[in-house]
């Protein structure tokens, strides 16, 4: 039993005992709003890995559903008293939506290649941008709007706490999502759908279930974003956010939930740190080209990712002797 | 009347213009399996490129020849270093491709600068004709018959020449048309560059119509194109003119009556295509 333990979340609980006693011991108001920024990036990039890494659907669209949480929480903490009570409604508001949005695109095309998904998530998400901007009376378009919080979230520490909870909550639901019979169900698919169905499995339904869990948990996430600003504006819904998605996946490992953490660490302290450089060089404004470059790179070269990579490296080191008398059994049974 | 027929025109010019576009893509998609995310880019760097040999040369021709040539290198370049490397990945591919057109836009600000850029039509397609009470633009008129032109072009040349027939045959099945002794590499490659030309060209042509060009247009262009290949059937070449004049003139009515629900509107034409007809409403097969 102890011998298939996996050491992840272990890890996990260790460092995050050490980030609830981080703020107590550095006082660095900017340090700690940065590791806020990434614990909520974090639960955005790992909602995104059930997606990509374990059923092996490509979504251009997953600013969308960022996009839902983020202006469900902001109009209505505006229109409405900044109490706790508002602040839940608000979060469930979005995530309904997101899941009924996600249910709806997910029904559209799943049952098909999985181009088509990629395809229709891209537009609906240009469309969703389109409306953001265009229905001012209720979102004031580019400019957006600044609303208040509850006094809860106002404090920067018990914020930070709060997303590092929700981050650690996402990542170990994430875990039993995905080591259940479902999760098993899910890499099949990714692996050969066809022969998943030829097993007997309805795979339409699983690929459903994981986008609508995907698409709910970037609600949660884009809820907690616009929290940490008090301001919300169309930029949530732009390729951008996708395509920092997109990243921090692929970057941190794909198909592993500790991957997209890494991700969203390194990603937004390089942010952090090529908008810093842009004030004296001017070519580091233009930082998504770099990000652009570094992405067709880590596709084409690093595909496994950080986590996937020294998985690898440890796998083989591991039982070099194993794959010998594998080899050798091959060697007589040929 | 003359309102009806002015926005059929307008419709047209637009359809033909995303046809250009879409047509590239579907027939990529059909030979090759790729859905290449990064064609809204190459219309882009079509326009832009376009537009600076005009203003260096003064000739409208030029700029066209400039820009398809544009489309070709990038084309050339993004087959053999970017798709090439992943074929067969279908995953990696859709990631890939959409990574390239993130960085062709950004590429387009860094060498002619983030602001918008301004492009007229030459004199001679400069203004319009009068027939009664009816005002045609000149300029959408040869945007039509350019279109045209090439749709018959590619058209007679997949019917009827032995390129066309690789190209159709490989559609079908690309391994049979290997084992006959047809290296489909390069076939795959002239097609990406056919394609890739083919965006370029309705980049330029779109610089003059619209007034300006800007980074952002090949994305909102390439969205529009995604919708027509879907509704013409992926892998489809007729059907993509079909759906991209369908797409055209429900833009240029619903601009003029419902000009916020334009795009919705689209996209519900393609949501009511995924669930009726996936295979494309002139898809002969799924």
């Amino acid at each position: 039993m102890l011998k298939h333990f996996n050491k992840s979340p272990v890890w996990v609980l260790i460092s995050s005992a050490a980030l609830i006693l981080l703020p107590f011991v550095n006082d660095s108001r900017s340090l700690m709003i940065m590791i806020t920024q990434i614990f909520i990036l974090a639960i955005f990039a790992m909602s995104y890995d059930l997606l990509l890494g374990y059923t092996g659907i490509v979504s251009f669209g997953h600013a969308m559903f960022f996009g839902i949480g983020a202006y469900s929480t902001g109009v209505l903490l505006s229109r409405f008293e900044p109490t706790m009570l508002w602040l839940l409604v608000s979060i469930a508001v979005g995530m309904v939506v997101a899941a009924i949005v996600s249910y709806f695109v997910g029904l559209l095309t799943l049952r098909l290649s999985n181009h088509f998904y990629a395809m229709l998530t891209l537009a609906l998400a240009g469309l969703f941008l389109v409306v953001a901007e265009k229905w001012r009376s209720l979102t004031l378009g580019n400019d957006g709007f600044t609303f208040r919080v509850p006094d809860v979230m106002r404090d920067r520490l018990s914020f930070y706490l709060i997303c590092l909870i929700l981050m650690v909550a996402v990542f170990f639901f994430l875990m039993r999502l995905t080591n259940s019979p479902m999760g098993k169900v899910l890499l099949a698919v990714r692996e050969n759908e066809a022969r998943t169905q030829s097993l007997g499995f309805k795979t339409i339904h699983y690929k459903l279930i994981s986008s609508v869990v995907a698409g709910v948990i970037a609600s949660l996430s884009g809820s907690l974003y616009v929290l940490s600003l008090r301001f919300v504006n169309t930029s949530v819904f732009a390729l951008d956010v996708t395509l920092d998605a997109l990243l921090m996946t692929i970057l941190g490992g794909v198909g592993t939930l500790i991957g997209p953490i890494i991700g969203a660490a390194i990603i937004e302290v390089s942010h952090h740190w090529l908008s810093e450089l842009g004030k004296s060089y001017v070519i580091f404004e233009r930082w998504i080209i770099f990000f652009g470059i570094l992405y067709i790179l880590a596709v084409m070269f690093f595909p496994k990712g950080i986590v996937g990579t020294v998985k690898e490296i440890r796998w083989k080191k591991k039982r070099p002797s194993k794959v010998e008398t594998n080899n050798k059994n091959k060697r007589i049974a040929g | 009347m003359d309102l009806l027929l002015n926005l059929m025109v307008n419709g047209l010019a637009t359809g033909m213009l995303i046809f250009l576009l879409a047509a590239g893509l579907t027939l990529i998609f059909g030979l090759m399996d790729v859905l290449n995310f990064a064609h809204g880019g190459l219309f882009a760097w079509g326009a832009y490129c376009g537009v600076w040999v005009y203003g260096m040369t003064g000739s409208f021709m030029t700029a066209i020849v400039g820009a398809v040539l544009t489309g070709v290198i990038l084309g050339y370049v993004t087959e053999r270093f970017i798709i090439q490397p992943v074929y067969g990945n279908h995953v990696q591919q859709i990631l890939i491709t959409l990574g390239l057109m993130l960085v062709l836009s950004e590429m387009l600000k860094v060498v002619f600068g983030p602001n918008q850029i301004v492009a007229a039509p030459p004199d001679y397609l400069a203004g319009s004709w009068q027939l009664g009470d009816v005002v045609i633009i000149k300029y959408r008129a040869f945007i039509i018959l350019v279109g045209v032109i090439v749709f018959a072009l590619v058209h007679y040349v997949l019917k009827n020449t032995k390129i066309g027939l690789t190209v159709r045959a490989g559609v079908m099945n690309k391994e049979m048309v290997q084992a006959l002794g047809i290296n489909i590499k390069k076939v795959f490659m002239l097609v990406f560059m056919i394609g890739s030309a083919m965006a370029a060209l309705g980049g330029v042509l779109l610089a003059p119509y619209s007034g300006v060009i800007y980074a952002e247009m090949g994305m909102d262009f390439a969205i529009l194109a995604f919708i027509v290949v879907v509704i013409g059937g992926m892998g489809n070449f007729v059907g993509s003119l079909f759906a991209a004049m369908l797409i055209g003139l429900s833009g240029a009515f619903m601009t003029y009556f419902v000009p916020d629900l334009s795009l919705a509107v689209n996209m519900l034409l393609m949501a009511v295509v995924l669930v009726v007809r996936p295979q494309g409403l002139f898809g002969a097969k799924g």
